[in-house]
């Protein structure tokens, strides 16, 4: 009996091994087929949940529409720990994920946890992409397995690209201390100072809830034209609401990240209505362009809802790390140490948040993000004009 | 003469740790990871059951020492070019002087000192930020030197990160039970029934708590400067994060605050089965277990796992038996 069962299992694996070896001689003529296990590391606990699970879908995306594009010849997949918003966590989640032969990272959210999760992924020799962290340090270490697709000076310029359309003389900053807030504040002002703007500055604390003293001072001592919000969404509806109660003479509430998105749009819609933030695509989503119409049905898809910016932002550096992989393996059917780096430098992409070129350090100069104003129901792209979705509408505040 | 008996027990333990261990896991990085996060919670963990057992001050703060040791060393070494390890002590140093600070917080008792200190930590992580020329403000510090080669060991490895804090904490463990075993410990011990009656027989009690603060906080500091080194960043937030006191006061009521070995017995089981076997279970949300655990835990066994462990007949050589009664004032 248990002969017969050896026998049996024999022959049936005989007969598996026959079929791939067929398998292997018809794809001989093109390239050897073969899977590739990508690590991500992503907040999907803790403070940066909401954002980490942004990223996670996208990610998801992507390789659902790799596996598709590649049917027959790659196979994907990804494996993901959750780093709990937590820097060591990360750096655990990345050796775990080395030891486990992934061939390269995608994920993490926040510099602070990006920091030291790209210097284990780095000392594992394997190349880290990522769009959750602007703070400028994170280039600046000489890693050169390390990518991200976009930086603070892309928000930046979006800002003060608006700020000079709108025409104003003076603008409060108030922006949260952390690094990538304080650096993106620091570019605002420098720049619109020399465009000839009067700037005040407000530097608040992260845990700041009550910002009615803020802006009282910006109300009565500062007067500006415009305010410009750096932080995040807890700091925005703190604002926001100061603003409300305090009602300043100004003529424009901007903010950037986080701020100008369909979740705000609802939770907040009074508070938000004319607020300006940045956002690559108008709200209701109208996506043009065979590849963003398949990002948008395969998100709905899989997570059975619209993709936001977050999304986009993970399905593109996701697909870039994986068009480059296939590049470094089909050349030579192996992928050696640092190819998959050189492929990703080679890259001059036109993707869903714009043009992706890197430099030496794996920063993308080429990155310039879109403003969007909360409008009713909707978010219309205000800025810049040649992707505009409606005029802006100036002045105008939501009290 | 009391301590005969454990020595083949301790001889075990030993073998085990520098032996065992490495051979099993050394392969694993991630293993190793988690045991080294453990044993950084169980470092900080023997330094705050000290500082509640002895001085009989229960902390909400010590993520203060444990930030300010980091900064010290991570500022030495990025700043001033110091080697890791000279600038690891100076750490602890920094923290002991730091914790002068807090001397004032010894005359409040109970609940009043721990929100003080609790109030000391944010004080500090609020300097962190704002020292932006010294610190790097809330950016904080990246690329931090690691652990250098040592007598052909690559401390820098994850065994030789491993053998280190395993070092340092087994000797905290050693300074705690030598305290413990002094006429001042004894002395300490006393103060917890009545430090009335023991100042009337002409103990420093000011002095002793004092005392125990300043090794509570030189231990915490050496092990936040490890950290800083080992995990190559700080920012304040990191570093002065509530979980550096809130994991290290739950890991030693877990393991039994009371007794030398329970702070990192309780730090080891805790954070390895909630990464180990509730992550794997539940990758979000895992932190429920090991609350209801816990919870479970002090209802069934307030001293701790070491003293049920010896209740249940499996003596671990602690005489956890005699400590820490339930209920009892810390």
């Amino acid at each position: 009996m248990r002969q017969s069962r050896f026998i049996k299992g024999l022959a049936a694996k005989s007969l598996i091994a026959g079929i791939a070896g067929l398998g292997a001689v018809a794809l001989a003529g093109t390239a050897a087929a073969e899977d590739f296990a990508l690590g991500s590391h992503v907040p999907l606990t803790g403070k940066l949940a909401r954002v980490g699970t942004g990223m996670h879908e996208g990610i998801a995306v992507a390789v659902a529409l790799a596996n598709e594009r590649y049917a027959g010849r790659h196979s994907f997949s990804v494996e993901t720990i959750d780093d709990e918003t937590s820097p060591a966590k990360a750096v655990a989640a990345v050796e775990k994920l080395a030891a486990d032969e992934v061939v390269a990272f995608t994920g993490g959210y926040g510099s602070n946890i990006i920091g030291p999760a790209s210097e284990a992924a780095a000392k594992a020799d394997k190349v880290y992409i990522t769009s959750g962290g602007v703070a400028p340090g994170l280039t600046e270490r000489g890693m050169t397995g390390f990518f991200r697709i976009n930086n603070s000076a892309g928000y930046g310029k979006a800002m003060v690209g608006l700020f000079d359309e709108m025409g104003v003389e003076k603008v409060a900053i108030l922006f949260s201390n952390k690094e990538a807030t304080s650096g993106m504040a620091k570019y605002v002002e420098k720049h619109l100072e020399e465009a000839g703007v009067e700037v005040t500055m407000h530097e608040f604390d992260g845990s700041t809830t009550d910002f009615k003293p803020i802006m009282n001072n910006v109300k009565l001592r500062d007067r500006p034209d415009a305010v410009a919000m750096i932080g995040y969404e807890n700091d925005y509806v703190g604002i926001l609401r100061a603003g409300t109660v305090l009602k300043p003479d100004v003529k424009a509430m901007v903010g950037v990240w986080s701020l100008a998105t369909s979740q705000m749009n609802e939770e907040f819609h009074d508070l938000v209505q004319n607020v300006y933030g940045t956002s690559l695509l108008p709200y209701p989503v109208e996506f043009q362009g065979e590849e963003a119409q398949a990002f948008a049905a395969k998100y709905e898809e899989l997570h059975g809802q619209k993709p936001d910016y977050l999304g986009q932002f993970g399905y593109v550096q996701t697909t870039l790390l994986v068009d480059a992989i296939v590049r470094a393996f089909e050349d030579d059917q192996k992928i050696e140490a640092g190819e998959i780096a050189e492929e990703l430098r080679a890259v001059e992409a036109d993707t869903l948040i714009g043009d992706v070129v890197f430099d030496e350090k794996g920063d993308n100069p080429s990155f310039s993000h879109r403003m969007g104003q909360h409008r009713g129901d909707r978010v219309e792209i205000v800025w810049p004009k040649k992707a505009q979705t409606a005029e802006m509408n100036f002045p105008a505040v939501p009290w | 003469m009391r301590a005969a008996p454990r020595t083949p027990l301790v001889l075990a333990v030993l073998l085990l740790a520098y032996v065992a261990v490495p051979l099993a896991f050394g392969g694993q990085d991630y293993v190793m990871s988690l045991i080294i996060a453990a044993l950084t919670i169980g470092g900080i963990a023997v330094a705050w059951a000290l500082l509640g057992n002895l001085g009989g001050l229960v902390s909400f703060g010590h993520a203060a020492f444990f930030g300010v040791g980091a900064y010290v060393s991570a500022l030495l070494t990025l700043d001033a070019g110091w080697p890791v390890l000279p600038a690891m002590l100076a750490g602890g140093l920094g923290a002991a002087v730091a914790s002068v600070a807090t001397l004032p917080a010894l005359r409040l008792r109970g609940p009043y000192f721990a929100l003080a200190i609790l109030a000391y930590a944010h004080i500090f992580k609020i300097l962190a930020v704002e020292f932006e020329s010294v610190t790097g403000g809330a950016g904080g510090l990246l690329s931090i030197p690691g652990f250098p080669t040592v007598l052909g060991l690559e401390l820098g490895s994850k065994v030789g990160a491993y053998c280190l804090i395993l070092t340092i904490v087994l000797a905290w463990m050693a300074v705690y039970a030598a305290i413990r075993g002094s006429t001042w410990g004894l002395a300490l011990r006393a103060m917890h029934d009545s430090e009335l009656a023991t100042r009337v027989v002409g103990v420093p009690s000011t002095h002793l708590k004092a005392l125990m603060l300043l090794v509570s906080a030189f231990m915490t500091g050496v092990i936040g400067a490890f950290n800083a080194h080992q995990i190559s960043f700080l920012d304040p937030d990191y570093a002065f994060s509530g979980e550096w006191t809130v994991l290290p006061i739950a890991a030693a009521i877990f393991g039994g605050y009371r007794t030398v070995w329970g702070p990192v017995i309780g730090a080891l089981a805790v954070y390895l089965v909630d990464q180990l076997v509730f992550k794997e279970l539940m990758p979000s949300g895992h932190q429920l277990i090991f609350g209801l655990l816990l919870g479970a835990m002090i209802l069934w066994s307030p001293q701790g796992l070491l003293p049920l462990i010896s209740r249940l007949g499996l003596r671990s050589g602690e005489g956890g038996d005699k400590e820490g009664k339930p209920g009892a004032r810390a």
